[in-house]
C-alpha cells in the first residue's frame, strides 16, 4: 500500500485538530508542524510495511488478508492508546 | 464626548451564522463560545444599531477569545462592517466593507485563558460609513489560512468601543 494521497493527509490533519479541540487537549505545535507529523507517520508506516508483515507469525501471516492485518494493527494501537 | 465609550457588546448568542463556513456554537464549562476552525476560514455575523451616544468617530472592535488546544504560536482575526442604514443596503445581498485585521497575536500559554485583541476602524469608508442610529452588521473571521495555532479558537465576547 502506498502512502496516503495529499488530500487524505489534509483530512487527517483537520480531523486530529478537531478531535483535540473537542477534548480541549493542549498542543504546542504549529499547524505545519502537526501536518509534518502526519506526513512522517504515514511515510514511516509505508517504509516499515515489510517489517510489519514479517513480524506476524505463521500461519497468521499467510492466512490474514492485508486489510485484516491492518485492522489487527489498528485495534492493538487503539488499545495501547486507550490505556496510555 | 463618546470617545472611549463602549457602544455595543455581543456574545456568541447574538451570532447570525452565515450560510457558508459559519463559526459553530459550543460551550466551555457552560460559557457560550463560537468555535472557529483551524483549517477553514469561518465567519460569525452580529447585527446592531449604532447607539445614540455614538459621536461619529472611529471604532475599535475588541475580540475576547480562548484557544481549545493551542498553547503557543499565533492567531489572525479579521473584522468588517456592513452599513444597512436608511435605504443604504439591499439585504438580499451582502455589502461588507474591506476587512481590517489583527495578525500574528501569540495565543495564551494556557488553553482556556481569554485573550483580548483589538481591531481599529477609522470613521468613514473603513467602517462602511455607519452613522448614529443606523443598522449594521459586523463580520468576524478567523484567518485560519494564514495563522499557525492549531485547533479551534473560541470567541467569547465582542466589544465595540468608540475609539
Amino acid at each position: 500500500m502506498a502512502v496516503l494521497p495529499d488530500g487524505d493527509r489534509q483530512v487527517l490533519h483537520k480531523d486530529i485538530m478537531s478531535e483535540l479541540s473537542s477534548r480541549r487537549e493542549s498542543l504546542g505545535l504549529t499547524k505545519d508542524e502537526l501536518r509534518a507529523a502526519v506526513d512522517a507517520i504515514d511515510q514511516w508506516i509505508d517504509d516499515n510495511a515489510v517489517s510489519f508483515n514479517s513480524a506476524i507469525p505463521l500461519p497468521a501471516r499467510t492466512a490474514l488478508t492485508a486489510r485484516q492485518k491492518v485492522e489487527l494493527f489498528m485495534v492493538i494501537v487503539k488499545r495501547r492508546w486507550e490505556v496510555s | 464626548m463618546a470617545s472611549g465609550d463602549t457602544l455595543l457588546i455581543f456574545t456568541p448568542l447574538h451570532n447570525e451564522p452565515p450560510a457558508s463556513n459559519p463559526a459553530t456554537f459550543d460551550t466551555r464549562n457552560a460559557h457560550p463560545v463560537l468555535d472557529f476552525d483551524a483549517s477553514t476560514n469561518e465567519d460569525a455575523v452580529f447585527s446592531g444599531i449604532m447607539p445614540r451616544n455614538y459621536a461619529g468617530g472611529g471604532l475599535t472592535v475588541y475580540l475576547h477569545y480562548a484557544m481549545s488546544t493551542a498553547i503557543s504560536n499565533d492567531i489572525d482575526w479579521d473584522a468588517a462592517f456592513e452599513r444597512i442604514g436608511d435605504q443604504q443596503q439591499d439585504i438580499d445581498s451582502d455589502g461588507f466593507a474591506a476587512v481590517n485585521s489583527v495578525d500574528n497575536t501569540t495565543v495564551p500559554a494556557t488553553s482556556g485563558l481569554v485573550d483580548i485583541v483589538s481591531i481599529a476602524f477609522t470613521d468613514g469608508a473603513d467602517m462602511d460609513s455607519i452613522a448614529v442610529g443606523e443598522g449594521f452588521r459586523l463580520k468576524v473571521t478567523r484567518d485560519a489560512a494564514s495563522d499557525t495555532a492549531t485547533g479551534d479558537a473560541e470567541l467569547r465576547f465582542i466589544e465595540i468601543k468608540e475609539t
